[in-house]
């Protein structure tokens, strides 16, 4: 659908089956080749290994588990990220609070903005884009 | 005598400070050295504020003994590695000529912290001078873990919630898609993204007052407002403070009214439409009513509906109820007028 998107292999990490397929469907009709979805980080650590990913939409809350070590694996590889959590952002570690957030639930106009930006080539400063990603999600 | 049994200086001129209250003041020392709060004294006159008593209470709140504790710095020994805010703060307080409370972190022989509120007070002789300075203290350790307890508590239930409502909205999509018309999914699914996103402003002050502002901000985002290419809406007033629920029941009216603007009013036609938002707060013997007027103007010709959707129902019917006020929606052929009028508490900032 969207010029920028088209095309893209997106990892999905979310553990919440129904979101996870709502997800899905947003990425496919943002015109998104959806890799996953992966509802572990072992999971998803096992797919960013293997497979070749061009940006990530990752749910923070893994069934207990955090997915910091994702956001380092994608990070280590250059791989830009939006967290989705229903999580306010000071809830987030203190190292990761300079990713963009998409606050649940969104609209898929909103995935789409945020992902676009990340895309966006890196302006002068790493966080005024970060906080641009971020704002994205009104 | 041994140097370990040897009484410095100090410590024997604060115990005999002692020996001359107890002979002086009999029972209040005896209530002072029982009682269950935390109470030391300490030498005004001597710029270190040296301790010359401390009772029962205080010795169990900080782990020393007594015999440690008489004659030693009081700022020292309660900042002990605290940080440089904490003795600061202390010193402070016992520099100055009044009395004052203050919430501070201490630490406790073994190394542990704790949180206290200590209440200093001044001691003067009879012609007014400050000789000693008394101090009180409440352990705060138990209320702050509490009030962490339920900060964690409270996140969590803001996260269940957004959670809870992206399951939600998941479910409608999942439902509905291809089985109704996209405008049907599409309508619902603003309407709990409306819901989710006030829910979400409250989960950050904390289910407190909210301000009018962040509401219509909030609610009216989505639909441009404060877009800087985007000049449709004028929001006039000053600030007000809105009960949770209200905030709640306002945003989803402006989500309501900004959605029938965009299918049929101000915001339908890209150029002209314009909406201007203005209230004002009169005060009356009940406390403030608000007067709020959402105004379109300059876009199609309307014409009342033939039939009430649920936008109109919710605001006309359940708004009113919840808001405690009175709601009415106009649709002069200009545009939609919508009056609110509702009692309020407080201007923000009073």
């Amino acid at each position: 659908m969207t010029g920028a998107l088209s095309g893209r292999r997106v990892l999905l990490v979310e553990d919440e089956m129904l979101v996870a397929w709502l997800l899905q469907d947003m990425l496919a009709d943002l015109g998104c080749a959806v890799v996953g979805p992966a509802a572990r980080v072992n999971q998803a650590l096992a797919i960013i290994a293997a497979e070749q990913v061009d940006l990530a939409v990752l749910d923070i809350n893994l069934n207990g588990q955090t997915s910091y070590a994702i956001a380092d694996a994608l990070t280590a590889r250059g791989v830009p990220f939006v967290f989705s959590t229903g999580y306010a952002k000071d809830r987030l570690a203190e190292d990761y609070r300079a990713f963009p957030v998409l606050q649940k639930p969104f609209h898929e106009s909103e995935l789409g903005r945020a992902l676009e930006t990340l895309l966006e080539p890196e302006p002068s400063s790493v966080g005024s884009r970060r906080e641009c990603a971020a704002e994205a999600p009104h | 005598m041994s140097a370990i049994t040897m009484k410095s200086a100090d410590q024997k001129d604060a115990e005999s400070n002692v020996e001359s209250f107890r002979k002086e003041l009999g029972p209040f020392v005896a209530a002072t050295e029982m009682t269950s709060m935390a109470m030391v004294f300490t030498d005004a006159r001597d710029s270190d504020n040296p301790i010359i008593f401390a009772n029962d209470s205080f010795l169990a709140l900080t782990g020393y003994r007594r015999e440690e504790l008489l004659g030693k710095s009081f700022s020292f020994l309660m900042t002990r590695g605290a940080g440089p805010d904490a003795l600061a703060k202390v010193e402070a307080a016992l520099k100055g000529s009044s009395e004052c409370s203050l919430e501070v972190r201490c630490r406790r022989k073994d190394g542990e912290m704790f949180w206290a509120a200590a209440y200093i007070y001044l001691v003067r002789d009879e012609a007014g001078g400050v000789v000693q300075r008394f101090a009180s203290f409440v352990d705060l350790t138990d209320q702050k873990r509490e009030e962490d307890r339920l900060r964690f508590l409270l996140d969590e239930l803001n996260h269940r919630t957004q959670n809870t409502l992206a399951t939600v909205q998941a479910i409608a999509v999942q439902t509905l898609r291809g089985v109704v018309a996209r405008e049907v999914v599409d309508a619902f699914q603003a309407r709990i993204l409306a819901l989710s996103k006030a829910h979400g402003l409250l989960g950050r002050t904390n289910w407190d007052a909210v301000s009018l502002r962040d509401t219509l901000d909030q609610a009216l985002q989505p639909f441009g407002l404060n877009d800087k290419w985007d000049a449709r809406f004028t929001v006039q007033g000053d600030d007000v403070r809105l009960q949770p629920k209200t905030a709640l029941t306002l945003a989803m009216m402006f989500h309501e009214l900004a959605t029938n603007a965009t299918e049929y009013g101000a915001l339908s036609e890209s150029g002209e439409g314009r909406i201007d938002i203005a209230w004002q707060v009169e005060p009356t013997p009940q406390g403030g009513r608000m007067r709020l007027r959402w105004e379109e103007s300059g876009g199609p010709l309307v014409e009342p509906p033939r039939r009430k959707g649920f936008g109109s129902r919710l605001i006309e019917g359940g708004l009113a109820q919840e808001l405690d006020g009175e709601v009415r929606i106009d649709y002069p052929p200009d545009g939609v007028v919508c009056h609110v009028v509702m009692p309020v508490t407080a201007p923000v900032g009073e």
